[in-house]
């Protein structure tokens, strides 16, 4: 089963350096070690996240893709749907019934033809869209939605901070 | 397995703990599901051997109204072979039967492989990504080329028994059926949104109910999979409802059925007519 994973992570590899989406790098740590890769994802524009570049590592099972990857974050983050360890909580890394949050029922969901790509592309969304439905971090969540300003502050701190600029 | 229920105590701690709760109490859960399905694993193979039809009769000693059924079956049916219960069990026993069944007419399955082989490039078409679908079809192609290249028709269905043991080719074999499920879903639309309750859209439908390993099968995903493979079932229905007869449908309507499946509440397993 690992060989098929393998097989599937070097493709998706392949395809990512070939076709890399818009502000997103991501790749094996280790050319030794296909499971564990690290992204780097920028800011979507016109958020409070812009300009920042956010360092996250994927760990992926010995079942991949029939089972989704595990995203954390590495760097500092302050976001409604990122734990505060750092770990992503959306939708799409998780199978239908796996429910944590309670996603709605239409919410995109991880299936062996989702893609390593699109969860990068879910979190982008997930930075410019945050979900204070389904909160992981309830801080977060809750001034997401009762002061916006000091959140805002919060997370341009953030930002300097991943380009290594004084706060 | 421990379930921790948290407190009150952990309610009016910290935030930064009660994230921290969270996440152990999503852990947990989550733990002790994969340790459920590791004990079904454990205990069921994915698919079973051929055993005698009365054999059901034991499971149910106690219970005069499944016995009755149990007799009433063993008219037709002379055998039963169990799959694994994981959510995938329609998928894996009718990929498995009916490959079974095909190895029995050379030119029915040389043209079953023919078609098969044409279907990725139809899949592709559809808006699936190539090398998301490459993978189950080069396994499904070649569990197909490895069974075919046995002269010996009981060699082949060895192999096939083994190979749909072999939890990476089964698993890659439901999947692949699952993709060709989905795309006849989404070929045909119009059809079947007809079928899909609420405002779910067929494509959302495919997406949540459809690709996803372990998700149960319905009616719908049993005609688009005989659709997609062209062929048609029998589902035995036997549960607890009255009358001594167990109940028959064929999917689609009116079809010659190559398959057949005896269905109790939440499980199918495969049938061998007499």
């Amino acid at each position: 089963m690992a060989g098929s994973a393998l097989r599937r992570l070097m493709a998706e590899y392949k395809q990512l350096t070939l076709n890399p989406p818009e502000g997103i790098i991501a790749g094996p740590i280790n050319e030794e070690n296909f499971f564990e890769w690290e992204a780097l994802i920028t800011g979507p524009e016109g958020t409070c996240f812009e300009g920042g570049v956010f360092p996250a590592k994927l760990i992926f099972p010995p079942d991949y893709p029939l089972s989704p990857p595990k995203m954390q974050f590495t760097c500092e983050m302050f976001h409604p749907n990122i734990y505060s360890d750092g770990r992503v909580c959306i939708s799409i890394l998780h199978a239908p019934g796996d429910d944590p949050m309670g996603y709605e029922s239409s919410a995109e969901r991880w299936s062996p033809v989702q893609s390593v790509e699109k969860i990068l592309l879910s979190v982008v969304s997930m930075l410019a869209e945050p979900n204070d439905e389904s909160g992981a971090n309830v801080d977060a969540a809750k001034m997401w939605r009762e002061n916006r300003d000091e959140f805002n502050r919060i997370a341009e701190r953030i930002v300097r901070r991943t380009l290594g600029i004084p706060t | 397995m421990v379930i921790v229920i948290m407190g009150d105590e952990a309610k009016n701690s910290s935030t930064a703990t009660e994230d921290v709760s969270q996440l152990n109490q999503d852990e947990l859960i989550m733990a002790q599901q994969r340790q459920i399905e590791k004990e079904i694993s454990e205990t069921i193979p994915l698919v079973g051997d051929l055993e005698n039809i009365l054999l059901l009769e034991h499971e149910y000693s106690n219970d005069d109204v499944y016995q009755e059924k149990v007799k009433n079956l063993a008219k037709k049916y002379k055998s039963i072979r169990r799959t694994r219960p994981d959510g995938n069990c329609f998928f894996r026993a009718f990929s498995f039967a009916y490959i079974e069944r095909l190895l029995d007419k050379k030119e029915d399955f040389d043209a079953f492989y023919k078609k098969t082989a044409k279907s990725k490039d139809d899949l592709v078409e559809l808006g699936f990504q190539q090398f998301t679908v490459e993978d189950f079809y080069d396994t499904y192609l070649d569990v197909l080329k490895r069974v075919g290249d046995i002269a010996e028709v009981e060699g082949a269905k060895t192999e096939l028994h083994s190979l749909f043991n072999d939890q990476g080719y089964s698993d890659y074999m439901v999947v692949y059926l699952r993709l060709l499920t989905s795309g006849q879903l989404q070929k045909e639309k119009d059809f079947y949104s007809c079928f899909i309750e609420g405002h779910t859209t067929v494509e959302d439908f495919c997406h949540q109910e459809v690709e996803p390993m372990y998700k149960e099968s319905d009616h719908i995903h049993i005609i688009a999979a005989c659709a997609a493979l062209g062929t048609g079932v029998r589902v035995v229905y036997m549960d607890r409802g009255t009358g001594k007869a167990v109940t028959e449908h064929d999917l689609p309507e009116g079809c010659v059925p190559s398959v057949h499946l005896l269905y109790r509440p939440g499980h199918y397993d495969i049938l061998y007519p007499i």
